[in-house]
């Protein structure tokens, strides 16, 4: 198979808008959650190497630690993975918008952290799922890290892959200081199929 | 009568969903903007009657291109279309002067139900 090593201008942006449709679906989600308005950003998408990974997540580099959940999903031809990658500064406020008690526990703050990853990637992986025709399942979210800088917890060494297709998505709440990166992963062979699926879309 | 549709969104896919989606019998002349900046001058040149706006952009985004319109009284209907379906969205648009919300992906009969709504069509056609 060749490798895919760029995305045409036509099928980043139908990836973008594809996102976009998807991410709207989530924010709904997350909104009527915490009871807040998201602000919906301009989602990046690029091919990436493994090398370039860190570089990808550019909303988050000040940040002084992070937490992250990383969530599988496969479907007909297509299989990635989705990170969530919180800021840590995140933390109070989410407590307060889901009335958590001020001073958290280390379970209450893991349960935040599940709750909102699978308000999120799910509706977002389904989004877009449902634009592409696919029925994806997901496994179960996996603490990837808590409390460690983001360049710890992104460390290209662990990462299995050479080459991705890379979605993100930075997810800021009005009014609040709360600020998170969903990252969508998609394998190389996955890039190869949802280019054909989404040449019908392109089409005139 | 031809009416004068301009579409703006960032996505020239979304573009293309937009205009495919407009009612098949509907006679328009259409002109497409990339950002709100662009549909601000196309609509200041004038006959412009109405345009479908895309909310997430660069330069102008459409809650900026709605407060332009708002503050020039610029002579123009707008429809927006987006997939930032938040309740809080919709309201907001809507009370800087959008006529109408309607959510992506757009489907054809959404787009002549609003139509035929504020009489831009027939009952006929939607």
């Amino acid at each position: 198979m060749p490798e895919v090593t760029a995305l045409t201008e036509d099928e980043r942006d139908c990836y973008q808008e594809i996102t976009n449709v998807a991410m709207g679906q989530a924010a709904d989600r997350l909104a009527r959650l915490l009871g807040v308005y998201v602000v919906l950003p301009i989602p990046n998408v690029n091919i990436i190497e493994r090398s370039e990974f860190k570089m990808t997540i550019k909303s988050l580099e000040d940040a002084p630690s992070v937490s992250a959940v990383c969530q599988g999903f496969i479907g007909a031809g297509v299989a990635g993975e989705a990170l969530l990658i919180f800021n840590d500064a995140s933390f109070k406020d989410i407590s307060q918008l889901l009335k958590y008690s001020q001073t958290q526990t280390q379970e209450e703050e893991l349960e935040m952290l599940m709750d909102v990853a699978n308000v999120l990637n799910g509706a977002c992986i389904q989004g877009i799922g449902k634009q592409l025709d696919i029925n994806f399942s997901q496994s179960h979210p996996v603490i990837l890290g808590r409390h460690r800088p983001i360049n710890e917890l992104l460390d290209e060494k662990h990462a299995t892959w050479q080459r991705t297709m890379a979605i993100e998505i930075n997810y800021t709440i009005e009014d609040h200081n709360i600020n998170c990166d969903l990252l969508l992963l998609f394998t190389e062979e996955s890039v190869h199929h949802m280019n054909r699926l989404i040449s019908f879309l392109l089409e005139d | 009568m031809t009416t004068k549709v301009l579409i703006c969104d960032d996505s020239n896919m979304a573009r293309k969903q937009m205009s495919r989606a407009l009612p098949d019998n509907w006679p328009t002349d259409v002109t497409f903007a990339k950002n709100g900046q662009e549909a601000i001058d196309i609509i200041k040149a004038g006959g412009q009657e109405l345009m479908f706006l895309d909310l997430t952009m660069p330069v102008l985004d459409g809650y900026q291109t709605l407060e332009a319109i708002r503050k020039d009284d610029l002579p123009i209907m707008v429809i927006v279309v987006s997939g930032d379906i938040q309740p809080e969205a919709r309201e907001r648009v809507k009370k800087l002067g959008a006529i109408e919300f309607i959510k992506k992906p757009v489907d054809q009969s959404k787009i002549s139900s609003v139509l035929s709504e504020y009489g831009m069509i027939g009952g006929d056609d939607a």
